[in-house]
């Protein structure tokens, strides 16, 4: 079997070296941050910020729309449907992109 | 699309009636507050025979949750609810159907908004809520078990993709959070628990009166003061005054609701800045939590503090710790005036209106004791540490700003804190005596090649010497490869005394949902 990409290169090389305890499918990164490594939001699988999207920008939508991310980037799917109306590209929009939730409703 | 909760149909009102006649047994106030969710939510929420309403009434959860529940009503729903209602709302909810402080005590983390928390949630909630959101977010609910399975079709009808996601499609995802996870939370947490019957029936702890407390305040350092509870209801007047450890003193004026009888909520002005206070009552005289910007929630601290009138209590001490052997430091507590002092030399104690002033002196390097009823605390008397730890060690920060609508930078503070090897000479063990924060060199570096490849530490920010990193301006960077944003992997260093230590930052993207529970 050969691995497709370098994270299950890496995986083959930590089971070789009987290392597949320090194998582990999620990052750890502070609370909060989404971990799903597809990338994640915050991290990459390698838990660092390399192989995010590059810039995120340039690929945001094609996984933010569909809620990829749904605990850290408004989806235009369901929830946030007019999230991205005034920026028809976020690379070059992308200060039109604001935070969603209320800035004056707090406990 | 708007509501008006007022032109519901016949059969809707007649049953919020019912409700609110089920309520009349209870306190006028209730009653009044039963009949404001009556109105707010009948129009969707179905009511029962004993006047409760649908979905609303399967749950207990923090002021936090209820809050960001109304606000996905307003947002998603059309709920027709002004800020008032709104408040008046996650006050009832929270102080009805609430959380015991046992039940909160594990995840207050979440509520506090600590920046440098990394959670350790178990399997399987780990995976299944945790690679989105906070496990806290999770575990801070209790739920009758058609509840929690009726979250997790929310979570599929709002968020569709999340059995594609990883995690999700590389199992019978739906299949095991219906089934396995529904059930494994309505046994761990379930709507009806001992903790919530016995909180609800036990007097609550007072609020109003004079606190002792001490914190530290971002760029500021370490202070301490007391702070006057005004008021019979929330929300409470706050006012007084922090002393900062040069001897100055900033004003402190504000509102703090109270909610569940021990959730003390405030917004209060600071020498000119705006703070939020996310702390919890004892329920023995004591308080404790986090107070941070508002504007910018990783800057803060923590803050503890102790009722005037509570009996013999020591907080801590201003500074942290004695340089040269021997000096004096203000002990903040309350009922300071048979303080004992172990390990050290202590003389002219003097009472004062935030504990009592002390001069402490010792012969070696070593910890002195400070007592006070069933209270200690540590403080060491040093002449030179023996080693530098950074804190926090690993944390992140994010781009921001360059935009009028978008998130804001989030920052993160650092702090180079000394030690003592203590009695067996050895770092890293048990005895290690906390010195405190010491004032250090800062620089940062690349992390890894990779990172030294993209340059991060010439474009991720600027830290400045009092440890506070300042992230970039948002948005592509055509300076960089790809055009990539101004994301980085640094080594963050600290140099004190001859001695380095080092801690790991991670500057990432910005986060454009940022509710009151992340």
């Amino acid at each position: 079997m050969k691995p497709l990409n370098q994270k299950a290169d890496r995986v083959l090389k930590a089971a070789a070296v009987d290392k597949m305890d320090e194998v582990r499918a999620m990052q750890t990164v502070t609370a909060g941050c989404a971990t799903t490594f597809d990338p994640g939001w915050e991290v990459d699988p390698f838990g660092s910020v390399a192989a995010l999207c590059q810039p995120m920008e340039a690929d945001l939508y094609g996984c933010s729309d569909p809620c990829w991310w749904p605990a850290q980037v408004p989806d235009t799917m369901v929830t946030q449907p007019d999230w991205d109306a005034n920026a028809n590209s976020a690379a070059r929009d992308w200060r039109a992109l604001g935070t969603v939730f209320p800035g004056d409703s707090n406990t | 699309m708007k509501r008006n909760p007022l032109a519901g149909p016949a059969p809707a009102r007649l049953l919020r009636s019912a409700a609110v006649l089920a309520l009349l047994g209870a306190t006028p106030a209730l009653a009044d507050d039963a009949e404001l969710l009556a109105k707010a939510c009948g129009d969707c929420h179905t009511t029962a025979a004993d006047g409760t309403l649908s979905r609303i009434s399967g749950q207990r959860k923090t002021p936090e949750a209820w809050l960001m529940t109304i606000v996905r009503m307003r947002m998603s729903h059309g709920a027709d609810i002004d800020r008032q209602t709104e408040a008046a709302l996650v006050r009832y909810l929270a102080d009805t159907q609430g959380l015991a402080p046992s039940e909160a005590e594990p995840y207050r983390y979440a509520l506090e908004k600590d920046p440098n928390m990394v959670e350790a949630i178990d399997e399987p909630l780990g995976t299944m809520c945790a690679r989105c959101h906070t496990g806290a977010r999770a575990l801070l609910q209790h739920r009758t078990p058609e509840e929690w399975r009726t979250l997790i079709d929310f979570h599929v009808g709002q968020f569709p993709t999340i059995e594609y996601q990883a995690l999700g499609r590389d199992r019978e995802w739906y299949k095991i959070a219906s089934t396995e996870i529904a059930e494994l939370l309505a046994t761990t947490q379930p709507r009806d628990t001992e903790a919530w019957s016995q909180w609800q029936a036990a007097d609550k702890p007072g609020v109003a009166g004079d606190w002792i407390v001490l914190t530290t305040l971002p760029g500021a350092g370490q202070a301490y003061g007391r702070l006057t509870v005004s008021g019979d209801a929330s929300p409470y007047a706050v006012s007084g005054d922090l002393t900062l450890a040069d001897g100055s003193t900033q004003a402190v004026s504000g509102q703090m609701n109270l909610y569940t009888g021990y959730e003390w909520r405030a917004t209060l002005d600071i020498g000119g800045q705006s703070y939020r206070q996310v702390l919890a009552l004892d329920g023995a005289g004591g308080l404790s939590g986090r107070q941070f910007l508002t504007a910018q929630d990783s800057l803060g601290g923590h803050l503890s503090g102790v009722r005037a009138d509570a009996g013999a209590h020591v907080l801590g001490t201003v500074p942290e710790a004695v340089a040269g052997l021997s000096g004096t430091v203000q002990v903040v507590g309350a009922g300071l005036e048979g303080l004992t002092v172990e390990g050290a030399a202590a003389d002219g104690l003097a009472a004062n209106a935030a504990g009592a002033s002390v001069s402490l002196s010792a012969e070696a390097q070593g910890r002195a004791v400070l007592s006070a009823g069933d209270s200690s605390v540590g403080v060491a008397l040093y002449t030179a540490p023996d080693r530098l730890t950074v804190e926090p060690e690993f944390t992140i920060a994010r781009v921001g700003g360059g935009s009028d609508v978008g998130p804001a930078a989030v920052p993160a503070l650092f702090s180079a804190v000394g030690w003592l090897n203590g009695p067996d000479g050895a770092a890293g063990t048990g005895d290690d005596i906390r010195i405190g924060s010491l004032s250090a060199e800062w620089t940062t570096t690349d992390a890894n090649e990779t990172a030294a490849m993209m340059q991060d530490a010439a474009y991720a920010g600027t830290l400045d010497q009092s440890g506070l990193f300042m992230p970039a301006v948002a948005g592509p960077n055509a300076e960089r490869p790809f055009s990539t944003n101004n994301a980085g992997d640094l080594t963050i260093t600290a140099k004190a005394g001859g001695l380095e230590a080092s801690g790991r930052l991670i500057v990432t993207v910005q986060r454009f949902i940022d509710p009151p529970l992340r």
